[in-house]
């Protein structure tokens, strides 16, 4: 069950550059132990689940949301290379004025009565996804003096099994302010990089959306010994 | 083999992305006593955490791991955000024990994974929904041993309240809870 390399793919809980991490990080050793048959599990979401339209943030409003229109594919993976199919993936992400239609964001910039920022998607027999949406803005945050956030979308996974569940950030190449930003860099140096999409300009549309993949790879199957 | 993708704190803005309306419901194929599993998420100064994405998986009251869904939601699974006190709230049945690939008895519980703004990963760990004394012989309370730190993952049923189990969670410090790894 030892797995160093996952383990070390991850960020720590304790980042102190990142403060929030200060007080909820515990301090305890974590405990090992083997998945449990319902961890070697996990929640299965109905095909009807999830509607088509929901995988385009672009079409919801009653016209097409400011910003610059992407495309983003990519596939679920599992440690071997398998993919990891018919899986829930949710998105949310700011606007492209980096603003959260949220109650608690209190960044002084406009939301977009045609974006909301949300959608999900089930991945098909080989693992695929794709999901249209704008490319998020850059916002400020109190972390730090003059800290800002790279544009990220955040995405969550269920894989197959509960021990695969993973929430994460995309990252988008060539970003001045991933430098900057102590969530991207509380990951290890060498595990950044899986944190960044690559631009796929075929994946888009020609003359109206820029194309970005980004491949998604979660535990397992080692760690789910009953098979996913 | 890949590199597995590393994990990002889910934030403070997905209230309206991950939550649906009645996410603390869990549902099953079949019927069992309705329990309530509730309390509070605390950090490392014993203040709320009022962002937490709370989720909980679990088999029915037979035990049985659960599979499908109703409607659009799967059976087994709960997700929650904690509020204005760091409250949570799950109501579902009291889950029976099961068995492991190999023999071992796993005690009535709760897998349970809670993200937040702060948490670069999510914490995990699973909470007993009965008695010290009834869980001795899980497989994660002997790789726990000490007791102390075994009753941190042991919901109370409330004296006045049988049906509601009272579970708080610790994230950092004193009396913190019980945090796995796999």
């Amino acid at each position: 069950m030892v797995e160093t390399l996952a383990a070390d793919a991850h960020p720590p809980y304790l980042y102190p550059d990142y403060k929030s991490t200060r007080l909820r990080a515990p301090a305890q050793p974590l405990v090992r132990v083997a998945p449990s048959p319902l961890e070697a599990a996990g929640p299965a979401f109905p095909k009807h689940f999830v509607k088509d339209s929901e995988a385009d943030l672009t079409t919801w409003g009653k016209s097409a949301p400011l910003g610059e229109k992407m495309v983003l594919v990519g596939r679920v993976l599992d440690e071997d290379g398998r993919p990891v199919r018919r899986s829930l993936v949710e998105v949310w992400q700011a606007n492209a004025s980096g603003k959260y239609p949220h109650p608690v964001d209190d960044h002084e910039a406009p939301l977009d009565p045609n974006f909301l920022g949300k959608g999900q998607v089930l991945t098909d027999d080989e693992g695929r996804y794709r999901v249209v949406t704008v490319k998020p803005g850059a916002y400020p945050w109190q972390n730090h003096a003059f800290a800002w956030r790279p544009a990220h979308i955040h995405l969550s996974l269920f894989g197959n099994a509960y021990a695969q569940r993973l929430i994460t950030q995309m990252f988008f190449p060539g970003d001045p302010l991933l430098a900057i930003d102590p969530i991207f860099n509380s990951v290890p140096e060498a595990g950044r990089r899986f944190l960044i999409a690559d631009l796929d300009l075929e994946h888009g549309v020609e003359s109206v959306a820029l194309g970005y993949r980004f491949d998604i790879v979660v535990r397992g199957p080692r760690a789910t010994p009953m098979g996913v | 083999m890949a590199s597995p993708t590393p994990s990002q704190t889910v934030g403070p803005f997905f209230a309206r992305e991950l939550i649906w309306s009645d996410g603390g419901k869990v549902l099953f194929a079949g019927h069992g006593d309705r329990v309530t599993l509730t309390g509070r998420v605390l950090d490392g100064a014993g203040a709320p955490v009022v962002d937490a994405l709370f989720e909980t998986w679990q088999a029915d009251a037979a035990g049985r791991l659960p599979s499908g869904g109703e409607g659009a939601r799967p059976y087994g699974y709960g997700r929650v955000s904690t509020g204005a006190e760091g409250g949570y709230a799950i109501e579902t049945v009291v889950p029976g024990s099961f068995r492991g690939p190999g023999g071992e008895t796993y005690a009535p519980q709760l897998s349970v994974a809670i993200f937040a703004r702060g948490l670069l990963k999510a914490v995990q760990t699973r909470v007993f929904l009965a008695p010290l004394d009834a869980v001795k012989d899980d497989p994660l309370a002997r790789a726990i041993g000490v007791p102390d730190r075994l009753r941190t993952l042991i919901a109370a049923r409330d004296p006045a309240d049988p049906k509601i189990y009272r579970w708080d969670v610790r994230l950092r410090g004193a009396g913190e809870t019980v945090f796995i790894e796999f």
